[in-house]
């Protein structure tokens, strides 16, 4: 591939835009630099599993002609972008053997309010098992690789959004999140991943994991690309039972604001004694940083991991097998054979376990409410404790509910609060590692300007991975 | 009941068959579950009655209610 199209393909999308916009690139001639470079590569990564080849095509040239017309949307209008392949837009596998065949009718509200943005859906993103199964070497559909090492797992539940995105395939992709799979695969893959604040997009047709957590939101390469989608897809939607009739901010607003003498909480009680030290050097590092900026790192008393498990699993799990209960009676052997276990497992979980995991949930959310009203102004964690894993070929079991299993990121889940990771560096076996940013509800933007401005003076977005 | 005969048991009542090698992988799994209704039972906090007796102090999160509460500045 050349330099050209090399510098194209991992361009910003506010870069871009601006180019569209003027008239200098066509979003004929970028869609189809997209399809090209997905041909050359995606055999290696998984990372798509549909593509809408003459449909997207068709949408650029109309957004060509729209744009010469003097009509440009926005920022979105003729950006090349994926789908992770639990929202409704044409053929919706959700990863599983059990709905290879399934074609919505219709496109869900979040690809609508997208692609009447002006976005063009490529095509379909890889995903675990409905967003929670690991996928094997085995399985149905195979999993998508890390572009930073291919034989390394692209973190989940949204792999090919990660893969996708940081191999400079699409511009953004949209993913979706119960304990953290935005911020999981965005880490793997070394890009943005911005789970808004519960209820802040529209998850109607979107295959739920566990209503009461499940977050939808962007994966990009830069935090104001990110912000950029989310302005594209944010919004009330009376379909959405837990969606949010709130004004939607200017997610950007606050982008390029110094960020000195700002209070950053940091919770070292969930990460301090479990933490890998291949992760915990570059966060250490990227705290140092931020004291460079002038913000102040302030210690937050907070839970331990043992904790935020306690509350996660139980109530993801046991929403989850109320999902999923009829659909593995009849269809079980179509699962992965994790996910069929994680169903039973929800199952085992007594109703008042769950109902004391949404009490310790509540009293969770309320301390992490005093905090931001009165101590700090956002909070900052390591997004995961351990190093991305390899791909797996055989079933890795109920291994995620297991005490080392160090997922950061569910706290935000259950607290609904807006979080954003962005990478901080590369572990000693080069593969990225990043950290993340949570806030008060309905304020994405402030958590995207402390990781904005971390994102200016540290290198790590202007890395991409050879293929 | 030993846990293998709990999960099976459990299971049943939904209707869910699963093999010997299934049942194996849910018993530590099972058993972390257990450990962890104890860790929640110790975050709960109470309001105390009369001697023995506690009343929760906080209800839960059945929807979100974060539209209500906190929120941006």
């Amino acid at each position: 591939m050349n330099a050209s199209a090399q510098k194209l393909a991992f361009a910003s999308i506010s870069t871009v835009a601006e180019s569209i916009r003027r008239k200098e690139l066509s979003p004929v001639e970028l869609v189809r630099a997209s399809l090209d470079r997905i041909e050359a590569l995606d055999s290696k990564l998984n990372s798509f599993y549909t593509l809408f080849r003459d449909d997207v095509l068709a949408a650029a040239r109309d957004a060509e002609a729209e744009i010469a017309r003097g009509h440009y949307r926005g920022p979105l209008h003729g950006i090349p972008i994926g789908i992770k392949d639990i929202y409704e837009c044409g053929p919706t596998t959700c990863g599983s053997k059990s709905l290879k065949d399934y074609v919505a009718a219709e496109d869900c509200m979040a690809v609508r309010k997208l692609k009447q943005a002006g976005a063009l859906i490529v095509g379909k993103n890889a995903t675990y098992e409905f967003a929670y199964g690991f996928p094997t070497t085995k399985s149905y559909f195979k999993p998508a690789r890390n572009p930073w090492n291919l034989a390394y797992d692209a973190g989940g539940s949204s792999s090919g959004s990660g893969s996708s995105v940081s191999a400079g395939l699409v511009y953004a992709s949209m993913g979706s999140c119960t304990g953290g799979s935005i911020r999981w695969p965005a880490q793997c893959c070394g890009i943005v991943g911005l789970k808004a604040t519960y209820g802040r997009v529209s998850r109607a047709g979107v295959y739920p994991l566990a209503w009461s957590l499940d977050h939808t939101g962007p994966l990009a390469r830069t935090v104001k690309d990110a912000t950029l989608m989310l302005q594209g897809c944010a919004g009330y939607d009376p379909a959405d039972p837990a969606s949010a009739n709130v004004p939607v901010q200017d997610f950007s607003a606050r982008l390029g604001q110094p960020i000195k003498a700002m209070r950053i909480g940091l919770m070292r009680s969930v990460y301090e004694d479990n933490c890998d030290p291949k992760i915990l050097g570059p966060f250490n590092t990227a705290l140092g940083e931020f004291e460079r900026l002038g913000a102040r790192i302030v210690d937050v008393p907070s839970i331990t991991l043992t904790q935020m498990q306690a509350i996660e699993w139980p109530a993801l799990f046991a929403e989850t097998a109320a999902i999923h209960i009829d659909n593995v009676r009849h269809h079980g052997a179509d699962y992965n054979p994790h996910a069929k276990l994680f169903v039973a497992y929800g199952l085992l979980i007594s109703g008042a376990c769950y109902l004391m995991a949404q009490r310790a949930r509540a009293q969770v959310r309320d301390q992490l409410l005093e905090a931001l009203a009165r101590e700090v102004d956002v909070l900052i964690l390591p997004t995961v404790g351990f190093p991305v894993s390899p791909v797996l070929d055989d079933s890795p079991g109920l291994s995620i509910v297991a005490e080392d299993f160090s997922v950061y990121t569910a706290i935000f889940n259950f607290t609904g609060f807006p979080a954003i990771q962005v990478p901080c560096g590369f572990d000693t076996d080069g593969l990225p590692v990043g950290l993340q940013i949570a806030g008060r509800p309905f304020d994405e933007a402030t958590i995207c300007q402390v990781a904005h401005a971390y994102e200016q003076v540290t290198p790590w977005h202007d890395k991409h991975p050879s293929l | 009941m030993a846990v293998k005969e709990t999960i099976v048991a459990r299971l049943a009542e939904w209707g869910l068959v699963l093999n010997e090698n299934e049942i194996e992988q849910l018993v530590p799994a099972y058993e972390n579950l257990l450990r962890w209704q104890s860790v929640l039972e110790s975050m709960m906090q109470s309001k105390k009655l009369v001697a023995g007796m506690t009343a929760p102090a906080n209800e839960p999160i059945l929807i979100h209610a974060i539209e209500r509460k906190g929120g941006a500045r």
